[in-house]
């Protein structure tokens, strides 16, 4: 099929579900909205595995679909066409955006069912795939930057969808403020890359890069990339713009799932990756997004070992493992990136889908101290969600042990990389074990809390397919990038499937001159995950063996745990130093300048206006014969004036 | 030279001077006369007066272009009168009144 | 006194005087009577700097159709008593008496700066204008000034209308049932 045509179908069918659906969102009932919406991004599904199919065909270096629709915008210079490209990397993420997105649309049928605006809910996601399509599909920095904010107006509706609540209305503005501070250096980023290199394509700015020697430690594009990368900070949540995402957590839980964790907040690193050579060429920026990544690690993993929300746990999470993609990204491992990136789409998704379920079986209730013991009420979203601890906590042979281990050892091995950042990743990957089995144990395992007035059920079949589809990714994602090491003693298992794939796209550092052995990559990944596996067992032990622990060793670090449940209160922090001086500063301008000069000026105007039109109102008395003769006293002036000349 | 024979040498001058006497006596007429029929009038008398310079400057410039003006100002000045006349019947028929200064709602 | 500036002479004196009494007479029939009166002179000078057709126009249009319609809504109205023929303010009135003098005499000024401008004003380019000047109107009319022509046409079918529709209404625009 002709290219052009199944791109088109690809971006506008989403379009359209969102068209019908918020046509009629007072008309269309959660039935016929939900399976409408689904269908649309089943069938961009379709058009993405043909495009894959057809790219798989074509030559290693030459994969490529570009469709042209029309030029955008034609400035001088400014050539920006309404481009799209399908390549390795973006393949990777539409089919992970519709497949994911069409599970989670699907689940969202049963998890939305009661729901008044449901159709409304629904318009809203479809309109959140196809700017999310835009973004990954675009061929310039402009298209990217109109999905960019596209999923960033989605996720501000949906996040506050139930904005009756002012708490989640709250949440939704505090998501698109922060957002708003990413876009204006995002922005920045681009000015500066195009006074620079003259063109905003990625595929002109990649082979352009590495041409022009940076002037010095902080030139064209240091600093571009580096605005650039503060943009990724705001939308992927990473130090300091992540606060935003643990209050997103007040949307549908489907959203957190396809939003907040699966596609929306991984734009950041999507972006650095299709940057990569400019990226290279810029190694103080991959410096500090390796820094920044690896310290969101760890920060956003100790937080989410003290919180009792069980969507809040996973949101931290979520940004943890958004720590470790730029942690691979900064050590120039765009693949390893793209890696973790699609596993934790699936384990994450999986994993808020099947809080999602919990939550619908518990009557709304997300506290995880009333919870426990669900394993015999929910049999399948349990097993689900226990892949998904295995995933995440990165026991072989799931699909986070892959991509975390993958992380861990470049950060070890790359030029760009340092021990301390290989540290750094395994201690976040202990914390992650820690709050992942305190999760599972206080959810599904241990003695019931659940008060009595709430009977738990299993969620329906809508909901438990996505589930075990994801729970099977979960399981078998992994194994597209199995590592040197494993892959030696698995005969007939190619190695690294993905490697090869992103391979052509990417120019990653180069491995030559650094040797490591074989031995000691088996050492490292022994470590990392006899680490996880020790702290997940103790944190089993902890929390259904004898769950007095916890709480002396919490009382015992006192201020410390104090600190660390309190968000390390960044958000305090924000608003003392930041919003209140603001706001402070905001109400002396309303009080002195707008109330006192401003407005008394425009009253004043008002007031004369108003003095000098009854003054000549009584010119006005009706008289017709008087109207004449003003016409003939303007005879007159104009004749005296005439002559006067 | 005109100034030497003012009376025999009819000149340009002369249907000029005749036409602002004749204009500025209709714009009088218009200005203070009570009946509205009457300053319908004066206002035809205006125009006549203009028609009057259109055909003088025609004639002493040597070009017909001032007498097609003049035509097109007559076919106006008819239709002018008579819709002009037509609102005059409509309004007397219902307040029986001529008088321009019963017309005042057009106050501010 | 030659035979043309008397003629002028004896016409521009009948012109003014009755414009003066149109403006001046008390019934409005008179005055009426007085525009005709003008109208006629007026086209007698108009045949005297040769425009022959605007002339026959003229006589037909204003003194006859025009003024016939006056008539007619004079005739209509049965105003038997006109008791004052000018409206109130005898301040406003010497305002509107003084103004009208300074603007006639501003006319005249800048009428007498504008002649300037011509080459020769008083010689009358006997050459340039035709002797058949209806001939030649009619050939101007037709062809460089056709489109205004029909315009006007489309003008008077609109007055046409307007002006029956207008007869129609009872009392105004705003008709009371």
């Amino acid at each position: 099929m002709n290219h052009s045509l199944l791109m088109a179908i690809l971006l506008l069918s989403p379009f359209v579900g969102f068209l019908i659906n918020g046509a009629r969102y007072r008309k269309n009932g959660p039935n016929l909205a939900g399976w409408l919406a689904t269908t649309a991004i089943a069938i961009s599904f379709i058009c993405s595995i043909l495009l894959v199919a057809d790219l798989i065909g074509m030559p290693a270096e030459s994969r490529r679909i570009a469709v042209s629709f029309f030029d955008w915008i034609v400035i001088d210079k400014l050539k920006v066409a309404a481009g799209f490209v399908v390549d390795p990397i973006s393949a990777i993420m539409i089919l992970v955006i519709t497949g994911v997105g069409t599970l989670i649309h699907m689940f969202s049928i049963g998890y939305m069912h009661h729901d008044k605006g449901v159709a409304k809910y629904f318009a809203y996601l479809n309109l959140f795939v196809f700017n999310m399509l835009i973004l990954v599909l675009g061929d310039s920095l402009l298209t990217m930057f109109v999905g960019w904010e596209g999923v960033g107006l989605c996720s501000y509706l949906l996040i506050g969808f139930w904005f009756t609540d002012k708490d989640k209305a709250a949440a939704g503005m505090k998501a698109f403020i922060t957002n708003r501070i990413g876009d204006a250096a995002f922005l920045l980023g681009m000015f500066i890359l195009f006074m620079t290199y003259g063109t905003l394509n990625f595929f002109d700015l990649n082979q352009l890069a590495p041409t022009v020697p940076e002037a010095s430690w902080l030139g064209a594009a240091t600093l571009g990339t580096l605005m650039l990368f503060i943009g990724a900070t705001g939308k992927s949540a990473q130090i300091p713009l992540y606060v935003w995402l643990p209050d997103a957590m007040a949307g549908p839980t489907p959203v957190s799932a396809l939003i907040h964790a699966a596609t929306m907040v991984t734009a950041g690193v999507y972006m650095i990756v299709r940057l990569n050579a400019m990226f290279i060429a810029a190694p103080n920026t991959l410096m500090i997004i390796a820094v920044i990544g690896a310290a969101t690690a760890v920060m956003a993993a100790s937080i989410g070992m003290t919180q009792w929300d069980i969507k809040k746990v996973l949101a931290y999470s979520t940004v943890s493992q958004l720590g470790y993609m730029f942690l691979a990204a900064g050590v120039g491992a765009f693949g390893v990136a793209m890696f973790h990136l699609m596993t934790h789409a699936f384990f994450k998704a999986l994993m808020f889908l099947g809080s999602g379920s919990v939550i619908h079986a518990m009557h709304e209730e997300q506290d995880i101290r009333k919870m426990g013991a669900l394993k015999k009420y929910m049999p399948i979203t349990h097993i689900t969600f226990f892949f998904g601890w295995l995933a995440i906590i990165g026991m072989p042979p799931f699909a986070g042990f892959f991509s975390k281990d993958e992380i861990l050892w470049k950060a070890m091995t790359s030029p760009l990389g340092h021990p301390l950042l290989w540290a750094a990743g395994v201690l976040g990957a202990v914390m992650t074990a820690f709050y992942m089995t305190r999760l599972m144990a206080l959810t599904f395992w241990g003695k019931s809390r659940v008060p009595k007035e709430v009977h738990p059920h299993e969620s329906p079949a809508l909901m438990t397919i996505p589930l075990i589809v994801l729970g099977l990714l979960s399981i078998v994602g992994g194994w597209l990038g199995i590592n040197h090491a494993i892959s030696s003693i698995l005969p007939g298992h190619p190695a690294n499937v993905l490697e090869h794939w992103l391979g052509p796209v990417l120019r990653e550092p180069s491995l030559d001159g650094v040797h490591h052995s074989v031995t000691m990559e088996w050492a490292l990944m022994g470590v990392s995950v006899g680490l996880a596996a020790l702290s997940a067992f103790v944190a089993y032990h902890f929390y259904v063996r004898s769950p007095e622990t916890p709480k002396k060793i919490a009382e015992s670090l006192g201020p410390v745990y104090r600190l660390i449940s309190k968000k390390y209160l960044v958000d305090e922090l924000y608003f003392g130093v930041i919003i209140n001086p603001l706001i402070a500063f905001s109400k002396n301008l309303w009080h002195h300048v707008d109330v006192q000069v401003i407005d008394k000026t425009t009253y004043l105007l008002a007031d004369l206006m108003k003095g000098g039109g009854s003054v000549v109102r009584t010119l006005q008395t009706g008289n017709m014969q008087q109207y004449a003769m003003y016409i003939g006293l303007g005879l007159v002036a104009v004749l005296s004036f005439v002559l006067m000349r | 030279m005109p100034s030497t024979d003012v009376i025999n040498q009819i000149g340009l001058s002369h249907y000029l001077v005749l036409s602002a006497a004749l204009f500025t006596m209709g714009f009088l007429g218009v200005l203070m006369r009570r009946n509205v029929l009457v300053m319908m009038m004066c206002i035809e008398l205006m125009l006549n007066a203009v028609n009057l310079t259109f055909i003088a400057f025609s004639k002493f410039s040597g070009r017909i272009d001032g007498q097609i003006m003049v035509f097109f100002v007559m076919t106006i000045a008819a239709a002018e009168a008579a819709v002009g006349l037509a609102i005059i019947v409509s309004i007397f028929k219902r307040y029986r009144e001529v008088n321009i200064r019963f017309f005042e709602h057009l106050k501010g | 006194m030659t035979a043309d500036a008397f003629i002028f002479w004896f016409l521009s004196l009948v012109a003014v005087t009755s414009g003066l009494s149109v403006v001046m007479m008390a019934n409005p029939i008179y005055s009426a009577l007085s525009l005709a009166m003008t109208m006629v002179s007026l086209a007698a000078l108009f045949a005297t700097l040769g425009a022959y057709f605007i002339a026959g126009v003229q006589v037909i249009v204003y003194a006859g159709a025009v003024m016939v319609l006056f008539v007619i809504v004079l005739m209509l109205f049965d105003l038997r008593e006109e008791t004052k023929a000018f409206t109130r303010g005898q301040v406003s009135g010497a305002l509107k008496i003084a103004m009208i003098g300074f603007l006639a005499g501003l006319i005249v000024m800048v009428m007498a700066q504008g002649v300037k401008f011509l080459a020769a004003p008083d010689v009358v380019d006997a050459a340039k204008l035709p002797e058949d000047s209806s001939k030649a109107l009619g050939l101007v009319l037709f062809n460089r000034h056709i489109f205004g022509f029909e315009a006007l046409g489309v003008l008077l079918l609109v007055v046409a209308v307007g002006t029956v529709a207008l007869a129609r209404s009872k009392g105004g625009t705003h008709a009371k049932h």
